[in-house]
C-alpha cells in the first residue's frame, strides 16, 4: 500500500453557469520519499486536485463528490472537521505559489514557522521559536537566529520561499504539496529552491506532490508524472516513460512546445493550437479532440478510458499503443472531422 | 509623516548577492548604511518581540501623535485628580459664590460665568463627561461593530446580508436626529448618551471592518494558515484581525473625537449632561448669548473640545503608521 492512494477523485464546483468539473475522476498514488509531478495547462485541475487532498476546497461552491484519499490507511474524505485540521500542516503540508504573499506581513518569520509546531505539537512559544531557528538553518538561511526576528518584507523572494518550505516541513509531514513553488521566482533561485527540496526530501523521506507546468522542473525532480487535461488524467507513468515514450498526443504537444537547446537551435516551437476547454461544457468524447491533430470520428463520440498501455504506464487515448502511433511518427489527420 | 521617512536600516542580503557569513551584504553602497558584524550589535528596534512593542517604537518617532498623546494624558490627569486640587486652589465647579462675568484674572484664570461660577474649574471638571463619553461610547460601538463586522466579513452569505441590511437601516436615519430620538425615548442624562452614541456608532465600524476583512481574507497567507491546520478562531484572531485592524484603529480613535463633539452637541441642546454638572457642550450652550460680551465663556470650552478632538485624530493617524510593519526603519 502506497503512502497516499487517491482513487477516482471528483471535485465539482456549482456555479451560476453550470457545474464545473474541475477534477473528474483522477487516481494516483505516491510512495514515501517519491515525487509525483502533476502537469498540465492552466485550468486543467492541478491545483484543485491538490486542494482536494487537503480538504481545502471552499464549500460552497465546491464539493468533493466522489472518490477516496487514503493517507497511511486513513480516508481523508471521511475525516471530521477537527481531524482534518489536525492533519493539515502536520501530515500533509503545502507550499504556495507566490512566496511574496503567502507569509503574514505582521508577524516575524520565526513566529510563523513556529506556529504549526504550536498548533500540532503543543510546543511552547519558546521551544517553537528555537525550533524555527533550526528550520531556517536547515533551509539554508544564513544567520538564522537573527533572521527569525525579521518580518517577511525584509526577506527576498527566494528567502521567503525557503521560509515557506521551513514552515511546511516544521512538523515533518508525510506529504508535501508544492503548488508551482518556483513559478514566481527568477531562474537562478528556482534551481536553488528545487535543489533544496530534493535535498530535504532525501534527508526526511517526505513524499512530494509537485504541481507545475514547467516540464524542466518535472525532469529535475519527478519519479512519476501525471498529465492532466480538462480535469482528467490523460497520461500517468514514471517520469522516464512519460518523457521518452509519451503516449498521449497532448503530452507530445506539451513536449513539442518546450524549447530545446540540445537538438536544433533554430527549430521553431510548436504550440498546441487553441485553448483549454471550459470545464462546464467539456467537448464530447475525448476532451482534447478539438485541438488534437490526430483526432478521428471515434474521438468525437467516445470518451477514451485511462488504460495501461505498458507496465505502469497509462494513457487515455483510443490509439495509444497502436503501431506507428508514437511521437514524431504519427501522421496528423487532415481535413475536417465529422 | 515622520514615520514614513526611510531610515538607514540593517542591510540584508537578497539571495544571489555577495554576502558574508552573517548573511549581510559584503558591499552596501546605500548612503548611511552601516555594516553590522554580528547579532550582538543589532539595534534595539530589531530586538523587541511583539507587534505592540514595535508599534510603540515607531509611534515615538511621530511627534504630532506624541503631542496628541501628551495632551490627552495631561487632560485626563487634570480631570481625574481634580477633586484633590481644584476646589482648594480655585473653586467648586458648581458654587456660585463669585461676582458674575468677571474676565480672566489671577484668582479666576478663565474668568467667571453669568451666575458667578469659576470657568477654569468648570472646564477641568467638564472634561469628565467628554472623555468618558468619548471612550465608553466608542468602546460600545467597537465591541458591537467588531463582532458584527467580523461575522459579516468572515462568514459572508445570509448572515452578512442580514447584518449589513440592519446597518443600512441605521444609516437611513440622519445621525443627529436618531440620537435625539433615542434620547427622547431613554431620557436625557450622561448614561443614556453613552448608550445612544454607542449603539449608533456600530454600523460604520462594522462596515469598515467587514471590507477590511474581505480584502485580507483572500490573501495567500490566510490560505497558508488554513493549510497549516489553523482553526477558524485562530485564523480570525491571528491572521485576519491584525492585518484588518489598522483602519479600525484609525476610525476608532477618530470617532472618539466625533463622540465628544456629539456629546457636546447634545449637552448644548440640553439632552446630555444636566445642570449644574459642567460639560464642555453645556458650557458652550450657556455662553451662546454672551459670546461677544464675555468671549472667555466660549473660548475656553471651545478650545478644550478642539484640542482634545484634534489630539485623538492625530493619535489615530500616528497609530495607523505605527501599526504598519512595512514602515519600519
Amino acid at each position: 500500500m502506497a503512502l497516499l492512494e487517491v482513487t477516482n477523485l471528483k471535485t465539482h464546483f456549482t456555479t451560476r453557469d453550470g457545474v464545473v468539473r474541475a477534477v473528474d475522476g483522477v487516481s494516483f498514488s505516491v510512495e514515501e520519499g517519491h515525487t509525483l509531478a502533476i502537469v498540465g495547462e492552466s485550468g486543467s485541475g492541478k491545483s484543485v486536485t491538490a486542494l482536494s487532498l487537503m480538504r481545502l476546497i471552499p464549500d460552497p461552491p465546491g464539493k468533493i463528490i466522489d472518490g477516496s484519499i487514503i493517507l497511511r490507511g486513513d480516508d481523508v474524505l471521511k475525516m471530521d472537521a477537527s481531524t482534518v485540521r489536525a492533519m493539515r500542516g502536520d501530515r500533509i503540508a503545502m507550499i504556495f505559489q507566490d512566496p511574496m504573499t503567502s507569509l503574514n506581513p505582521v508577524f516575524r518569520v520565526g513566529f510563523q514557522i513556529g506556529e504549526a509546531l504550536r498548533i500540532h505539537k503543543g510546543l511552547s512559544r519558546k521551544d517553537a521559536a528555537a525550533r524555527a531557528v533550526e528550520m531556517l538553518d536547515l533551509v539554508g538561511i544564513p544567520n538564522p537566529a537573527e533572521r527569525a526576528r525579521d518580518y517577511p518584507h525584509q526577506f527576498s523572494g527566494g528567502m521567503r520561499q525557503r521560509a515557506m518550505i521551513a514552515m511546511a516541513l516544521a512538523c515533518d509531514p508525510d506529504v508535501l504539496i508544492a503548488d508551482e513553488p518556483t513559478t514566481a521566482l527568477d531562474v537562478t533561485i528556482q534551481a536553488q529552491i528545487l535543489e533544496l527540496m530534493i535535498e530535504l526530501q532525501q534527508r526526511k523521506g517526505t513524499a512530494i506532490i509537485m504541481i507545475t507546468h514547467d516540464l524542466g522542473v518535472v525532469a529535475d525532480m519527478a519519479d512519476d508524472v501525471m498529465v492532466m487535461y480538462a480535469g482528467k488524467q490523460v497520461e500517468y507513468g514514471s517520469a522516464h516513460d512519460v518523457f521518452y515514450q509519451p503516449l498521449h498526443p497532448y503530452t507530445w504537444g506539451l513536449l513539442d512546445s518546450l524549447p530545446r537547446h540540445d537538438i536544433d537551435e533554430k527549430g521553431t516551437l510548436l504550440p498546441i493550437e487553441g485553448q483549454p476547454p471550459s470545464l462546464i461544457d467539456v467537448p464530447s468524447g475525448c476532451a482534447f479532440h478539438p485541438r488534437c491533430p490526430y483526432a478521428q470520428d471515434r474521438c468525437v463520440k467516445e470518451s477514451p478510458e485511462l488504460r495501461e498501455i505498458t507496465a505502469g504506464h497509462q494513457a487515455a487515448c483510443h490509439f495509444a499503443g497502436e503501431d506507428g502511433f508514437v511521437r514524431g511518427e504519427a501522421v496528423p489527420v487532415t481535413g475536417e472531422v465529422a | 509623516m515622520n514615520g514614513r521617512k526611510k531610515k538607514a536600516g540593517v542591510p540584508f542580503a537578497q539571495a544571489g548577492e555577495p554576502v558574508d557569513a552573517g548573511g549581510h551584504l559584503l558591499k552596501d553602497e546605500r548612503p548611511g548604511a552601516v555594516a553590522i558584524p554580528g547579532a550582538a550589535d543589532i539595534p534595539a528596534s530589531r530586538k523587541t518581540r511583539t507587534l505592540a512593542g514595535d508599534a510603540w517604537l515607531r509611534l515615538r518617532k511621530n511627534k504630532l501623535a506624541i503631542a496628541g498623546l501628551v495632551w490627552l494624558v495631561f487632560i485626563a490627569v487634570m480631570t481625574i485628580s481634580a477633586d484633590l486640587w481644584v476646589p482648594e486652589f480655585f473653586a467648586d465647579p458648581t458654587s456660585t459664590e463669585f461676582e458674575g462675568l468677571e474676565p480672566p484674572s489671577a484668582a479666576h484664570p478663565f474668568g467667571t460665568d453669568r451666575i458667578g461660577r469659576d470657568v477654569f474649574s468648570r472646564v477641568v471638571y467638564g472634561a469628565r463627561p467628554s472623555l468618558s463619553v468619548g471612550v465608553l461610547a466608542v468602546s460600545i460601538s467597537l465591541v458591537l461593530g467588531l463582532i458584527f463586522g467580523a461575522l459579516s466579513g468572515y462568514y459572508g452569505g445570509l448572515l452578512d446580508s442580514f447584518i449589513m441590511r440592519t446597518a443600512d437601516v441605521f444609516f437611513a436615519f440622519p445621525y443627529m436626529l436618531f440620537t435625539i430620538a433615542l434620547l427622547a425615548v431613554l431620557g436625557p442624562g450622561l448614561q443614556n448618551v453613552f448608550i445612544a452614541i454607542g449603539i449608533l456608532g456600530w454600523p460604520s465600524i462594522a462596515r469598515v471592518f467587514r471590507s477590511s476583512i474581505l480584502s485580507v481574507k483572500e490573501t495567500e497567507y490566510v490560505d497558508a494558515a488554513r493549510a497549516m491546520g489553523a482553526s477558524d478562531l485562530r485564523i480570525m484572531s491571528r491572521h485576519i484581525l491584525p492585518n484588518a485592524i489598522a483602519p479600525i484603529i484609525v476610525y476608532g480613535t477618530m470617532s472618539i473625537g466625533g463622540a465628544i463633539i456629539t456629546e457636546a452637541a447634545l449637552s448644548y441642546l440640553g439632552m446630555g449632561v444636566q445642570a449644574p454638572t459642567p460639560s464642555w457642550g453645556s458650557m458652550l450652550s450657556e455662553a451662546k448669548a454672551l459670546m461677544t460680551a464675555a468671549p472667555w465663556l466660549t473660548i475656553w470650552p471651545g478650545f478644550a473640545i478642539l484640542t482634545t478632538v484634534l489630539s485623538f485624530v492625530l493619535m489615530g493617524d500616528g497609530m495607523r503608521d505605527a501599526l504598519d510593519v512595512k514602515m519600519k526603519d
